[in-house]
Order: structure tokens, then sequence, then C-alpha cells
């Protein structure tokens, strides 16, 4: 987002702040991309990505008064929705594996990589312990340095680290048979 | 290698739409609740949730009423059980004390006979 999205979002907060609906409503549409795909990535179903994302924006709305800018309430909704996802997980037995219907992809993407190699690191990512795959979410999906991560996530920044590095490791070894982008596939 | 790796990864986890219908609902609810709190609902689909919260308020609604009038009905029956015993003592009491006037009479009136039939005594 650049600079003037910036300034209209901080007016927008403002506005918010002192009660306009609409602007609640824009900043909840300028964020819920964001939050929804988060969601979707941790938890693994629809369903439950949009009760949570219904849930943080309406922990948002009783919190407006402890945001001070468009790009701490950015901040504020990573690290609640990644926490409370974590935490929704560490309560399930069993993480449920990614199907989604708006996860599948027919073509190549725009910078040529093959869509069957990200489906496959889609469902490699739902193989991953809920920590790690927020850090890598929070790395690759929402473009945070190591240490906002640490930040968001409360956590050491080495550990960061190391959750990359091993999750990165691990992906690659299990990516190995798969063409990265669809020139290098086999006519 | 680890390049191509995260370039796949960026490509994987472009960040997805929610479904135009979920953003309509949600824009209602957020601008129609402004002042909400968060809500620990835990894993309850959402379309349960006003049901769930109706019949918990009805449930709980409903047990404090029974406890209310069972009290109360415990109360009356005592009142009642008091009231009755009230009444039977004192029927005890105006009964017995029916008995003791007329022994008193009897015993008066023989008294008032023997002390006529022996002047001299």
């Amino acid at each position: 987002m650049n600079d003037a999205g910036f300034d209209v979002l901080d007016e927008y907060l403002a506005k918010a702040r002192s009660g306009e609906r609409a602007a609640l409503a824009s900043l909840v549409r300028a964020h819920q991309r964001s939050v929804y795909s988060l969601a979707l990535r941790m938890l693994g179903t629809r369903d439950l990505a949009e009760d949570l994302t219904q849930d943080v924006f309406m922990q948002l709305n009783g919190n407006l008064s402890t945001i001070e800018s468009n790009r701490h309430l950015g901040f504020w909704l990573r690290q609640v929705t990644t926490n409370r996802a974590i935490d929704q997980l560490r309560r399930r037995s069993r993480v449920q594996l990614t199907s989604l219907d708006e996860e599948q992809e027919l073509f190549c993407a725009e910078d040529g990589t093959d869509p069957l190699l990200q489906r496959h690191l889609r469902a490699l990512l739902s193989d991953l312990s809920p920590q790690a795959r927020a850090v890598l979410l929070l790395r690759y999906q929402e473009d945070l340095d190591p240490m906002d991560i640490a930040r968001a996530l409360d956590m050491p920044i080495n550990t960061v680290k190391s959750h990359l590095k091993r999750s990165l490791e691990t992906m690659r070894e299990k990516t190995g048979g798969i063409p990265m982008r669809c020139e290098d596939q086999p006519t | 290698m680890n390049q191509d790796i995260e370039s796949g990864m960026r490509s994987a986890l472009r960040p997805v739409a929610p479904s135009d219908e979920f953003s309509r609902k949600l824009l209602a609810r957020v601008a129609a609740d402004p002042q909400a709190r968060p809500k620990s609902y835990g894993l309850m689909p959402r379309s349960a949730r006003p049901l769930a919260w109706w019949l918990a308020t009805s449930l709980a609604a409903c047990l404090v009423l029974a406890v209310g009038i069972e009290r109360h009905l415990e109360q009356q029956r005592l009142q009642q059980s008091g009231l009755e015993a009230r009444r039977e003592v004192l029927q005890a009491l105006r009964v017995t004390s029916q008995k003791l006037n007329l022994a008193f009479e009897a015993v008066k009136s023989q008294s008032t006979s023997l002390a006529d039939e022996k002047p001299g005594l």
C-alpha cells in the first residue's frame, strides 16, 4: 500500500474512532483480505477462517481507541489473527488439511510458478507446527521481516529465523521432484 | 534453489479474498455493533450462535424461576402447617378449659349440697 493509501486509511481510522461507521467499514474492507487469508491458511477451512475473521474484527471494534495508526492497525490485526489461530489449533487434536476450492489454481501464476508446486507448498504448510506456519505466513504472505514477526508472535528473533530456515529446508526437500516454473515442465 | 522456494512460497501464499457474501455480512455486523467486545464462541458454527445464546438464556431464566417458585411453595406449605398446628392447640385448650369448668362446677355444687344436709356439724 502506498503512502497516500496509508494517509487515507489513517483518516478513516480517526473517523472510525470517533464513531463513524462508514470509516470503520472502509478499514474492514482494506484489511479483510489479509486477515481472512491468514485465518484460512492457519486453520485450513473456510468456515473456521470466516468465524475467526469475524471475531477479530469484532475484537477490533472494542479496541479501536488503542490503535494509533493504520500501520499499527495492520500489525495488530495480524498479531491477533495469528495468535488466536494458534490457540485454536492447540485446542484441536488434529489439524485439518487445506482443501479449498479457492486454493485450486489451474493456470500458471504471473511469475511463472507452477500451480502444482503452489498446491504442494500449501499442503506442506499445513503439515507444519502452528508456530512455524504462522512464521511462514507472516514472512511470505504478509511480507513482514523477521523482527516484526518476532514482535507479532512474541517470539525470540532467533526462533523466528530458525523456523524459517528449517521450514524452507523441509519444503525444498519435499518439493525436490516438482518443477519450479511452468517453462521447466516437460511438454 | 532457496530463492526459488521463497518465490514459490510468495506465489502460493498470495492473499485470497473472502466471498462477497461473507464480506457483506462482516461489514453489516461490524457496522451494526460498533462497541461489540470479543466473544469466545470457540468452534461453534456461527449460524448456531444466536440459537445457543437464546437457549442458554432461556434455560437460566427457567432455572431461576423454578427455584423461586419452589421456595415460595415451600414457604407457603410451612406457613399453612404452622397455622394448622396453632388452630389445633387453641381448640385443645378450649376443650380442656370447658372440661375443667364443668369439673369445677360439679365439685362446687357437691360441696354446697353436703353443707346444706349437715348443718349441725
